[in-house]
């Protein structure tokens, strides 16, 4: 079976089915709030959804997550992505249904299910250990949803032959998941979960255990597959790169509350705070001085155009991505199309694909900027200690809220 | 220059040392399983003469006849000891020791499992208050409570106050079969909960979400995923419970009062009135091969799961 065949019979499953339910539901809604709805329905919705756990210093509550407003929609491949501890794995866990709100509302296709236990949500979670039922065999721990569904046999047995083959698991039916590499664990943990046709998929950082470059196929593997069943994706991940490889939407968390939430380039290209632009990607942060609408000033003197929004005289925050950054002798003739800033390189780091260049400017209050330049042949390499010029687009600079 | 001087000195030690290393890593191997040896060996003499040589005295005795007057006779070996043990009294007694036996384990782990699954769910410093309280009882001398059941069950007892009234006859509940698998259970309830709680402690719970999550109830997780997964402690605690129950001696003298006579009661009657070693020292034998089998059991499940 090639793969257009398979996806074939695959979505014709879990979208044949779906699709009328979400039509009534959708209507029902409106019908009810009395409210127009245009939009199609998002997969996941969640409405001031706060999680306080009981104990922590002083016996005072932890608050996991904070108030948290945010539509996940249908068929998109969905990132959490924050650091340890920021709640992101908790927002997964409530929607699973292993931890229920302590505040707000959690729909999943209109339906509230905040309350509901776990076997009563039409969702299923891989698991960041993959948790596999270590006395069954491969093929009875892909069946045991349907089993739980007490669907009929011969279904189960097809099912559970469509979704090992989707996995590429041929020939391991009998094995047990320790006679498996964490590759392939990884492939059951999934086949496990898809086989149920949920109508979304909750993955808990499932790529964590696996080396890099195993890691690296399966992300390719994960995205073919989401593609391939058109299930809404959920990934909770701490790896912005990964994060930003297989998004179609990521939501920056941090300390219970969501920063910001946009495809991977709005993330990257526009953070909106500090955290954001700080824990993706590499970024120079520079403090400016607001001098019109259009304009600020770095410490050193240095007028770059950006629009603030903010008063003038007032002090704003700007970040720019290193690569975004282009390096000129000092001598370089002036482009006006692009502002600059001439300073003396301190410290060259040599990365193999790039070169990092530390660039100082300004005396008293010397502003550090990191500029990255591709190894690409015919590019002009600078020394310590060099006069230079740092020439930049001026819609590549971003403010920050913080 | 230097490379016609050098070889000369460094060649000559490496064919002198090379044939040497293998007996000395083999001189250096004896002294190793030597110490090894030097280390076991207190243990290893208390055994057998404490153990191993016990039992051998057991074993030769039950093949051994019994004068009229009682003494043993280390002559004219024979098995009739042995035919003794199919007498309908003696297998009587010894399907209700067996039945007994099993009745505790099964008590122990419809009481033990729930409370040691509370156990294993419980945050560490609950979880450490619990334990001891399972386990003051045995600082206290086990004769001494189980005289302590003698006067909970007895005619003065609380139980029996309760349910005389309720039930309008008399009750008797001490000096019965009740009375002495209330005192197993008691006894021996820790060694069902300690296997039991070390099993579940290590259960990767996130299983039972994920059992969970795959539309089980909370009933079927339980049976499809926990239950299976605990076997290796409920196997380990049943065989700890039963072994002793079987050859009980003080729970039934106690409270079963001589008229529940179990297996472990009638070996020492053997010994001690009727002075029949040989048949006492079969019965033995008889009651040691039934808990090997239950051992090999044990042992059986255990390396199956692993």
């Amino acid at each position: 079976m090639d793969d257009h065949q398979l996806a074939g019979t695959l979505d014709a499953g879990p979208l044949a089915a779906k699709t009328p339910v979400l039509d009534t539901v959708t209507t029902e809604v409106a019908a009810v709030s009395g409210i127009e709805v245009d939009a199609p329905l998002p997969a996941v919705r969640l409405q001031g959804v706060t999680k306080r756990f009981p104990g922590g210093r002083n016996h005072d509550p932890v608050v996991a997550v904070d108030d948290l407003d945010l539509d996940i929609r249908d068929g998109e491949f969905f990132s959490l992505l924050g650091p340890s501890g920021c709640g992101k794995t908790t927002t997964l866990r409530m929607i699973a249904g292993f931890e229920y709100p302590s505040a707000g509302s959690l729909q999943i296709f209109g339906q509230e299910v905040g309350l509901e236990p776990p076997n009563k949500r039409p969702v299923n979670t891989v698991f960041q250990s993959y948790a596999l039922f270590p006395h069954m065999t491969v093929a009875k721990n892909i069946a045991f949803g349907l089993e739980m569904q007490q669907l009929p046999v011969d279904e189960i047995d097809r099912r559970v032959a469509e979704v090992i083959e989707l996995v590429q698991l041929q020939g391991r039916e009998g094995r047990r998941p320790k006679q498996l590499s964490g590759g392939q664990q990884q492939r059951v943990a999934l086949a496990r979960a898809l086989v149920n046709h949920p109508k979304v998929l909750l993955l808990d950082e499932p790529l964590g255990a696996l080396d890099l470059k195993l890691r690296q196929a399966m992300q390719l593997e994960l995205k073919r597959i989401q593609e391939q069943v058109g299930i809404t994706f959920v990934y909770v991940t701490h790896d912005q790169e990964e994060a930003l490889t297989m998004s179609d939407r990521i939501a920056v968390m941090d300390g219970g509350r969501l920063l910001q939430v946009g495809d991977p380039e709005e993330i990257y290209d526009r953070p909106r705070t500090r955290f954001v632009a700080d824990f993706i990607g590499d970024t120079n942060l520079l403090i400016a001085e607001v001098l019109d609408a259009d304009t600020a000033r770095l410490y050193d003197g240095t007028v770059v155009r950006v629009p603030t929004g903010a008063p003038a005289g007032s002090t704003v925050t700007l970040a720019v991505r290193p690569e975004k950054l282009g390096l000129w002798h000092a001598d370089a003739e002036r482009d006006l199309r692009l502002d600059a800033l001439t300073g003396t390189i301190r410290r060259v780091t040599f990365l193999g694909n790039a070169i990092n260049y530390e660039v100082v400017a300004g005396e008293r209050a010397p502003v550090e900027l990191v500029v990255r330049q591709g190894n690409t042949p015919g590019i002009e390499h600078f020394a310590d200690g060099e006069r230079v010029r740092v020439r930049w687009l001026p819609g590549s600079v971003a403010v920050l809220e913080d | 220059m230097a490379a016609t001087v050098d070889p000369p000195r460094t060649q000559t030690p490496t064919p002198a040392s090379a044939p040497d290393e293998p007996g000395l890593e083999r001189a250096a191997e004896q002294a190793e399983s030597r110490r090894g040896f030097l280390i076991g060996l207190p243990s290893l003499l208390y055994l057998v003469v404490l153990f191993a040589l016990p039992l051998v005295i057991v074993v030769v005795y039950s093949f051994a006849t019994r004068s009229r007057t009682g003494r043993t006779i280390l002559a004219d070996w024979n098995l009739s000891s042995y035919a003794r043990l199919f007498d309908p009294l003696v297998l009587e007694i010894g399907l209700r020791s067996l039945w007994l036996a099993l009745l505790t384990t099964v008590i122990s782990l419809v009481v033990g499992y729930p409370f040691a699954y509370y156990l294993a769910t419980r945050s560490p410093r609950v979880r450490g208050v619990l334990l001891v309280l399972v386990m003051i009882p045995f600082w206290s001398n086990f004769l001494i409570r189980t005289y302590a059941w003698r006067v909970i069950l007895g005619r003065d007892g609380p139980f029996v106050r309760f349910l005389e009234p309720i039930l309008g006859t008399e009750v008797q509940l001490l000096f019965t079969p009740f009375a002495v698998v209330v005192g197993l259970v008691y006894g021996y309830l820790p060694f069902m909960i300690l296997p039991l709680y070390a099993t579940l402690e290590r259960l990767d719970f996130s299983l039972v979400e994920a059992a969970r999550d795959l539309h089980a109830t909370g009933w079927q997780a339980f049976w499809r995923v926990t239950w299976p997964l605990s076997r290796p402690g409920v196997v380990a605690g049943s065989i700890l419970v039963f072994i002793p129950s079987f050859g009980a001696y003080v729970t039934p003298e106690i409270l079963g009062g001589g008229r529940t006579t179990m297996i472990g009661s009638y070996v020492v009657r053997q010994f001690l009135s009727a002075r029949d070693w040989p048949f006492g020292s079969a019965l033995s034998v008889a009651i040691l091969a039934v808990m090997l089998v239950a051992a090999v059991v044990y042992f059986r499940t255990r390396d199956r799961e692993a």
